[in-house]
């Protein structure tokens, strides 16, 4: 019973929940069974909060015998990556620096899933401060990649990834600047979204890079992505950054399939600007074959070439991360680990004309890409260039830095999903990537659900998990 | 080498590095530079930067 719980998804739970089939509170007493048992091996908890699960789950049965429903996510046990603030519980990012740091009030998005109802169980590890990792060299260790514990669960988010690929929650945020919820997306094989820049708020989220943050919902299923971004998505006054657009139903055309849709193929970015492992570049392909097959017109697209969003993104990168961290890297450098103290030093004699150059730059890839897009509601393309690493092999971790076509999107700011895409040799995830027009995200659900119902991968989980 | 570095580092006011840290300090300097041999050198100079800044209107 506790694996069926561990893997059930958001919407079929909400249905039960809905219903009175399934207690909130059982199911919360489930998931924190599993994690209890389970995560000393996977390590994708920095912080369990089982007091106030329990208190919100019973909260929230009351409500709902009540006839209270709030909705979809009423009930719904979900995590948070650690650099996202929670009133009352140190928000760490994962580091040493951050010791002691009790957020004094909710974030924007920690707000929103409060107040729909859902059950928090606690913080996500992470890439120290969503930069560097994985570390050994932190106060807590790295999450695990449930599919095989030898290799890299992808990152920044990677307890969010790792959680949610062990049946330990249906729903979690991830946030990302360079890829950092799609990157675990398709190491661990779950749906992660990183929505159009403005379209969640990051208030009260630890900052990584102002111009490239985002955050997202990360999940087993393309339905309940959807389900979740519609909770968290929405305009804040308080977000510098917070588009005032509205917000679709992003469930409405999920069943709507391909048929009559121009999906546009970024074959250069796996297949010419970086060449892919053959078994990623056959599961792209494939998709590619099926949406064809099933009606939606097909065809590649060119975009500039990936190095120059991947140099365009780093020295944005480079230059705001430094401008969060030099105070710390000043009094403190000591405190960080290796990897998110190389990182973030990248950024200190970058000078101010060369950041100005890479976001005067940014427009112009924004504005070609915008007229490749002008003839297509979609675009598919990597994700992941590889199947995971093993999480010990500091060459190829460095590799999957780069091996990856995600930061295009961060520069421009557009919609991108991933989702799993089949199995490799290993039986490590493979993944695709479905990239929209700005605030286009229902269509890119719409084209993942296809995909998702047409061959069934989400309907696999990891071995040695069933308890 | 590593004096050089450490120079370097003083003079942002990162004095407070140990020698493994100027090495990693090195290396993150080599490879951002690989990035910016790509930026555009042609830029129109009426080509503004991405923003994000709004102004505030009304009395405040």
């Amino acid at each position: 019973m506790s694996a069926e719980l561990g893997y059930l998804g958001l919407a079929a739970a909400a249905e039960l929940i809905r219903s009175k089939k399934l207690s909130p509170v059982e199911y919360a007493e489930a998931l924190l069974g599993r994690i209890a048992r389970h995560d000393s091996r996977i390590n994708a908890f920095i912080a369990v909060v089982p007091e106030r699960a329990l208190a919100a789950a019973r909260r929230a049965e009351a409500e709902i015998a009540a006839g209270h429903w709030r909705g979809p996510l009423h009930g719904i046990p979900y995590a948070l990556k650690d650099i996202i603030d929670v009133e009352g519980i140190a928000t760490t990012a994962h580091s040493k620096v951050m010791t002691g740091n009790a957020a004094a009030r909710h974030a924007a998005v920690t707000e929103r899933l409060e107040a729909a109802g859902a059950v928090l169980l606690g913080k996500l590890s992470t890439h120290e401060f969503a930069v560097g990792g994985p570390s050994f060299d932190l106060p807590w260790p790295p999450a695990r990649n449930p599919w095989n514990r030898d290799h890299f669960p992808g990152g920044s988010s990677s307890g969010s990834g790792a959680g949610l690929a062990a049946g330990f929650f249906p729903a979690a945020l991830g946030t990302d600047t360079g890829g950092s919820i799609r990157n675990p997306a398709s190491m661990c094989g779950i749906a992660g979204m990183k929505p159009t820049y403005g379209r969640v708020s990051r208030r009260g989220v630890v900052p990584l890079a102002f111009s490239l943050d985002h955050v997202g919902p990360m999940t087993r299923t393309v339905r309940d992505n959807a389900l979740m971004l519609q909770v968290v998505a929405g305009h804040d006054p308080l977000d510098p950054a917070s588009a005032d657009e509205p917000v679709p139903d992003y469930a409405a055309g999920l069943g709507q399939g391909v048929k009559g849709l121009r999906i546009g193929v970024i074959r250069h970015f796996y297949a010419g600007d970086i060449v892919g492992h053959p078994e990623q570049v056959a599961a792209l392909d494939e998709a590619v074959r099926l949406f064809a097959e099933a009606g939606a017109e097909t065809r590649e697209i060119a975009l500039p070439p990936l190095q120059d969003f991947s140099a365009c993104g780093q020295i944005i990168l480079a230059a705001e991360s430094y401008a969060v961290h030099e105070k710390w890297l000043k009094e403190k450098p000591q405190d960080y680990g290796t990897r998110a103290r190389e990182r973030l030093l990248a950024g200190a004699e970058l000078r101010a004309a060369d950041y100005l150059r890479a976001v005067r730059w940014r427009l112009e890839l924004r504005d070609r890409t915008a007229a490749a897009f002008a003839g297509i509601d979609v675009a598919v393309t990597a994700s992941s260039l590889d199947p995971a690493c093993r999480i010990d092999d500091d060459a190829a971790l460095a590799r999957n830095y780069w091996r990856q076509a995600r930061m295009p999107f961060n520069v421009t700011g557009q919609p991108a999903l991933v989702i799993p895409a089949g199995f490799s040799g290993d039986g490590l995830p493979l993944s695709l990537q479905l990239v929209g027009k700005p605030f286009d995200e229902a269509t890119v659900y719409r084209v993942a659900q296809f995909y998702e119902d047409a061959t069934g991968w989400t309907g696999r989980h990891p071995a040695g998990l069933a308890d | 080498m590593t004096e050089d570095w450490r120079d370097r580092a003083r003079a942002l006011g990162l004095d407070r590095l140990s020698d493994e840290h100027l090495a990693q300090f090195a290396r993150a300097a080599a490879g951002l530079q690989r990035h910016l041999e790509r930026l555009p050198r042609d830029l129109p100079p009426g080509q503004e930067p991405a923003h994000v800044f709004r102004a505030r209107g009304g009395a405040a």
